[in-house]
């Protein structure tokens, strides 16, 4: 699959494929599987998604609660050109709930803290989250900008698997 | 494989139909070891060997692939730049002429070796010889282009005109899809 499900809970899941705490409280977690797990799940590159990947910082922008942006945006194109310009990460993604807004977006970093572009769109949160969750992933080859269909969370880049 | 490059006055004598890329890998502008195969995954692709920072020429090129990239950005396409440069330069160089693509370091040159793309008149920096090849996703090459001298490097028409081609090929839908 192209992409999994992605949520922030308060508690661990008990169904999730791959999950890890939040140092400070709180859990992200991730679900390979077609339905919805829960309701405030996001969809999300799978390949950010690693089991037995090493703890890391990421950086969590999600819309404040009632705001909806485009996802062809020019804010969020102009962000998601600065992630192709900028210094590569572990791994990012952005995050979905339909084929037509921006929801959010993460990254993944470990050797160094950089600036998340995607932060000046929407507020971050800079969470240190334990080993379980994310993996590393190549940074997408450039310079497409563009999703590889409605349904797929940004880098994926190759439309043969959905 | 040793691959060559179409002279100036032969350029239409092109390996396209006959000659697949090597899938060599290398690192990236990151340090990320890369397989070809991987960056084009389903896309088109320019792949562009280049002598290094330092050469007006590739300045003046990279001036006008930078210029093609507002296009390819939503135009679902890859570029790739090669040059024996370590990564840490080539990163610099890639921020330096804001390119949003890959760059691909070949310090020891086994790659060079390989593909036959030595540029042997110069004994300072044994660089790639410029050139440009246009691939289907599959490496197959659609067109080459000889860049040792400046004018035998494609225009953006030509570049343009083989991304159409090779995305009229490959997909199915180039026909808009009808009710």
């Amino acid at each position: 699959m192209s992409w999994c499900w992605f949520a922030l809970l308060d508690a661990p899941a008990e169904d999730a494929t791959a999950q890890a705490a939040i140092v400070g409280g709180g859990w992200l977690a991730a679900w390979q599987r077609r339905a919805k797990p829960v309701r405030n799940a996001r969809r999300i590159d799978a390949r950010i998604i690693d089991p037995v990947g090493e703890a890391a910082v990421v950086s969590l922008v999600l819309p404040p609660k009632g705001v909806r942006l485009p996802f062809d945006d020019l804010a969020v194109q102009q962000a998601r050109r600065a992630v192709l310009a900028g210094p590569p990460t572990d791994a990012v993604s952005t995050l979905l709930r339909d084929a037509s807004h921006f929801e959010g977006a993460i990254t993944v970093m470990r050797d160094r803290i950089v600036d998340d572009p995607f932060a000046r769109i929407f507020p971050a949160r800079l969470l240190r989250v334990e080993a379980g969750l994310f993996g590393r992933m190549p940074p997408p080859c450039g310079p497409t900008i563009e999703r590889y269909g409605s349904a797929q969370p940004w880098p994926w880049d190759r439309y043969e698997l959905s | 494989m040793r691959l060559e490059i179409s002279e100036p006055a032969d350029r239409d004598r092109s390996y396209r139909d006959v000659n697949t890329f090597d899938n060599f890998a290398l690192a990236d502008h990151a340090g990320n070891e890369r397989r070809l195969s991987d960056l084009a995954a389903g896309d088109p692709v320019i792949l562009q060997f280049f002598r290094g920072w330092w050469c007006p020429k590739e300045q003046a090129f990279f001036r006008k692939l930078v210029a093609l990239q507002d296009e390819a950005e939503v135009a679902y396409c890859r570029i790739i730049s090669v040059s024996v440069d370590r990564p840490e330069v080539s990163a610099a160089f890639r921020a330096g002429v804001g390119a949003h693509w890959t760059f691909l370091s070949d310090p020891d040159r086994q790659v060079q070796e390989r593909l036959g793309l030595r540029e042997t008149t110069d004994t300072v920096n044994h660089p790639y010889v410029p050139a440009v090849f246009t691939l289907f996703p599959d490496l197959r090459v659609h067109r080459s282009y000889n860049g040792y001298w400046f004018w035998g490097r494609p225009t953006l028409d030509e570049l343009r005109q083989d991304m159409r081609h090779i995305t009229r090929e490959i997909r199915a839908d180039w026909e808009a899809p009808t009710p």
